[in-house]
């Protein structure tokens, strides 16, 4: 219980802290409504191109479009940087103050980021949110959104455990830049990013859907705007397997790497 | 000719400080190079999909790409500081280029080299290669519409980051329009009403870096070339006089900066 404690601290100072900044906070935050606005353009037209005479294209609306799109750009936007940052905390040598205090090191990475990621993601489902609303009206179920949580929950663990396992090659190879754009590429398209993954071609959603991206951005998003029990059940059961999966991956990871840091200065 | 002299010293200097870490400046070059491709697929399978957008198809898209990640690329070599510029202003970094016999602007900016530019400059020719489009003549006019399209958006860069000498720090404000001229320079034109456009060619001129170099690209025009160079020029004096008019305002506290 003490050491559970523990982290809720950390993760509150961090939450804290990332208020601390209100106008990089919302000026961050921004950056929604251009995307949101351009996704628009791309996908009336092509809905009118399509044209389907219910309005559809392989189930989905265009407002159910842009509200899909809304959910997978507030996760991926409201998440924090973790590879990046380790990577740093590499470089500089900071890591090795890390290390040394009585904390689990993943621990206090998830604990950190989790405060980091609450308000920034909070803010860009409201900026996305209303520009949404304002292009296509409501959306078909907002109830979807409160149905949606656990997923979205599940999509940041699983996002900081393929962060922080980038993070730590940084142990070996310290500069993860490239393996970041990389991942976030994958995640684009195996997550369906920028296009819901019903509109790839089969073999290509037979192969997306099982793999991790689309339990961190898919599945939430397409819960939100088709919250039925049947997808619920399939998006969580797919999203914890991937979970435990993962960190455990990421828990091997760690100690191997532990072995072979080398700090130069701090 | 002095400035062009100065100039190559500083890029040569930059290179061979990369060069340095060879190997982190080829798995940045390399991972860019990956990475785009890897986004451009996104592409493939719209167009896959829904074939064209209002007469725009995936052939067009990989001139435009191509020809804005060269720009981008070529900007991120040859004048990487252009992207902080802000911030060297806003923390009184200018003070070390102030204090030196050379033109202020010009020498902050190609002051550093960004080694993933290489892996966008290099992406951009192989997928004007892979468009379908290719001719010689048109590799000609890819160069030149690259040349134009990096002097747009190395002089946009200047412009919006230069603001830093009247509100400050401005990090946020300079992602936020780093990110919708990339993000607007790639998409297809055709989404666009006339008003759009109008925003495109004049406050994000997204257009001058992705779709009118692209056309000019696919088969000359006396009008596309005037387009671009009226772009390339006019926002360049805007953005060189902008800083200047910004320059008498900057002031400094007594930091001590170092410059590596």
């Amino acid at each position: 219980m003490k050491s559970i404690s523990k982290y809720w601290s950390i993760f509150q100072i961090t939450l804290i802290n990332s208020l601390a900044y209100p106008g990089e906070l919302v000026g961050r935050s921004l950056m929604i409504i251009p995307f949101m606005w351009i996704f628009y353009q791309l996908w009336k037209v092509t809905f009118s191109a399509a044209g389907a005479a219910d309005g559809m294209i392989n189930g989905l609306t265009l407002r159910d479009t842009l509200w899909y799109l809304m959910l997978a750009e507030t996760i991926e936007l409201g998440r924090p940087p973790i590879a990046r940052t380790m990577s740093e905390n590499v470089k500089d040598g900071s890591i090795a103050y890390i290390l040394n205090k009585p904390y689990d090191f993943l621990l206090y990475q998830f604990s950190t980021a989790m405060g980091e990621t609450i308000f920034r993601a909070m803010l860009n489902a409201v900026f996305g949110g209303l520009t949404v609303w304002w292009l296509v009206g409501t959306p078909n179920h907002p109830e979807g959104f409160l149905i949606a949580l656990p997923a979205i929950f599940g999509a940041w663990i699983l996002h900081f455990s393929i962060n922080a396992m980038i993070g730590l090659s940084a142990f070996v190879v310290e500069d993860v830049s490239a393996f970041t754009w990389i991942y976030q590429k994958l995640a684009f398209i195996f997550g369906g990013m920028l296009i819901p993954l019903d509109f790839y071609p089969q073999w290509l959603q037979n192969i997306a859907k099982l793999l991790p991206f689309s339990s961190a951005i898919y599945g939430p998003a397409r819960l939100f705007v088709t919250p039925t029990l049947e997808l619920f059940i399939s998006v969580m059961s797919l999203q914890i397997t991937w979970i435990i999966a993962l960190t455990f991956a990421l828990a091997i990871v760690y100690r191997r790497g532990l072995a072979q840091l080398t700090v130069n200065g701090g | 000719m002095k400035e062009f002299k100065f100039l190559f010293a500083i890029w040569k200097t930059n290179l061979q400080s990369a060069m340095e870490y060879r190997a982190a400046f080829l798995t940045q070059a390399i991972g860019m190079m990956v990475n785009n491709f890897i986004y451009f697929a996104i592409w493939i399978i719209f167009f896959d999909r829904f074939k064209d957008v209002r007469g725009w198809g995936v052939n067009d898209m990989y001139v435009t790409f191509g020809v804005l990640a060269s720009a981008f690329g070529l900007v991120s070599l040859l004048f990487g500081n252009a992207f902080n510029l802000s911030d060297i202003i806003a923390k009184g970094r200018l003070d070390y280029y102030l204090s030196l016999p050379r033109p202020v602007l010009l020498h902050t900016i190609a002051s550093r080299t960004i080694a993933s530019g290489m892996g966008d400059f290099l992406y951009g020719f192989v997928s004007y290669g892979l468009s379908g489009y290719f001719t010689w003549d048109g590799l000609a006019r890819y160069v030149l519409a690259t040349l134009l399209a990096a002097t747009v958006f190395a002089a946009f860069l200047i412009l919006t980051q230069s603001l830093a000498f009247w509100f400050g720090m401005m990090t946020n404000f300079s992602n936020l329009v780093l990110n919708a001229m990339l993000t607007f320079g790639i998409y297809p034109i055709t989404l666009f009403d006339s008003y759009a456009k109008l925003i495109l060619f004049t406050l994000i001129p997204a257009a001058l870096m992705g779709a009118i170099p692209a056309e000019f690209i696919r088969a000359f025009t006396w009008q596309t070339l005037g387009e671009l160079l009226l772009g390339a020029i006019g926002f360049l004096t805007l953005a060189i006089f902008t800083f200047r008019m910004g320059l008498r305002r900057y002031e400094s506290g007594s930091a001590i900066q170092i410059e590596v």
